[in-house]
């Protein structure tokens, strides 16, 4: 009955949808511990867009065809103020560039899909879905049936992870009117995104090159354009590396 | 900003998201990267959201604030040891924001 109710999204065959469907819902579950950070990360965004001067109508448009958090809220200020629209769209574009770092990663679990498919996996993973996808595979499949089960865990989280976004930020704005700015709301996305980075520091590269990135986001603010984060990710990465070499070179050695 | 600019850069920051979260998806075998530097990315997300906290917990308008009067740098610093501590989200979060809420109203 069920093989039947999901054969539209799962496939015809029996056991290739059984592998499909399990890897689906295994995604789902991996996101789950997130949600409650994602969804507040959503809800301040959602509200900040209102807080900034966008009518419902284009804050719903913007929520639901931009899906990206940190360059929606770095754009506020920018339209709010009248720049033009090239400012606007290279500020993004300058916020987004860890995309492409991330891009980088994905290519090789997803190069045998077809070229649209690889632009939705790509679109929809923003930096929670990168994490965790990440944290979970860290080896490229070898096989038909690591490709399913990475494709699809990738699926299932993302899928997971789009809902919960666009329900809270459609929530944020539809609340924005209600939530008082002397609550400090806007504080519980940044609470949010510290829950999410803290699991990841578990070895020294990581926490040597998170804290080189907090550092250089800090001192190199002042860069027009919002560069600071995209160096930031550059140094926090090389500094990571760094580490990785001198450790294994000392390893290595006598 | 007419409602014409506003359609415009939606679009265009729609556009933004898309290419730049698949760029190199699209480039497909075009390009390979060194091991090393792909091995490597995996350090990249965790580096991305530590800058934009980073920044949210020690600037204020651009301005530098260390010191321990700072409420947003306690409650940060609170809620990230309870997180390591405690694994647990909803108290992490809970206790960041109980932090920043009553600093304030004592600061």
């Amino acid at each position: 009955m069920q093989t039947e109710k999901f054969s539209a999204l799962f496939g015809r065959s029996p056991a290739l949808a059984q592998a499909r469907r399990a890897a689906f819902v295994d995604g789902v579950r991996a996101f789950t511990p997130a949600a409650i950070a994602t969804g507040a990360w959503a809800l301040v965004t959602g509200v900040a867009m209102v807080r900034m001067g966008l009518h419902l109508a284009p804050a719903l448009a913007m929520s639901a065809t931009v899906f990206a958090g940190s360059a929606q809220l770095a754009s506020l200020p920018l339209i709010a103020a009248g720049a033009p629209v090239w400012v606007i769209l290279l500020t993004a574009t300058i916020v987004n560039l860890r995309f492409v770092i991330f891009s980088a990663g994905l290519q090789p679990y997803f190069r045998h899909l077809s070229l649209p498919r690889r632009a939705l996996l790509g679109y929809l993973t923003g930096d929670v879905s990168y994490l965790l996808v990440i944290r979970r595979f860290a080896a490229v499949a070898r096989n038909a049936a690591e490709r399913t089960e990475q494709v699809w865990f990738h699926v299932g989280l993302s899928a997971a992870n789009w809902i919960v976004w666009q329900s809270m930020s459609v929530a944020g704005i539809l609340l924005a009117h209600r939530i008082p700015p002397s609550w400090g709301m806007d504080f519980v996305g940044v609470l949010a995104l510290i829950t999410l980075v803290a699991p990841s520091l578990t070895d020294a590269p990581m926490i040597v090159g998170v804290l080189v990135a907090s550092v250089v986001a800090v001192a190199a603010n002042a860069l027009p354009l919002k560069l600071s984060v995209l160096a930031a990710v550059l140094a926090g990465v090389a500094a990571a590396i760094a580490l990785e070499l001198a450790r294994e070179r000392r390893g290595a050695g006598p | 900003m007419s409602a014409l600019a506003l359609a415009a850069v939606i679009a265009g920051l729609t556009l933004v998201t898309v290419l730049t979260r698949s760029l190199f998806l699209l480039l497909g075998d075009q390009v390979t990267l060194p091991e090393r530097i792909r091995h490597g990315l995996r350090y990249a997300p965790a580096c991305a959201l530590a800058a934009l906290i980073a920044q949210q917990l020690v600037l204020s308008d651009g301005r530098l604030d260390l010191s321990i009067l700072n409420p947003r740098l306690d409650a940060g610093l609170i809620a990230l040891a309870v997180m390591l501590w405690s694994r647990s989200m909803l108290g992490a979060m809970s206790a960041g924001m109980l932090a920043f809420t009553l600093l304030r109203a004592l600061m």
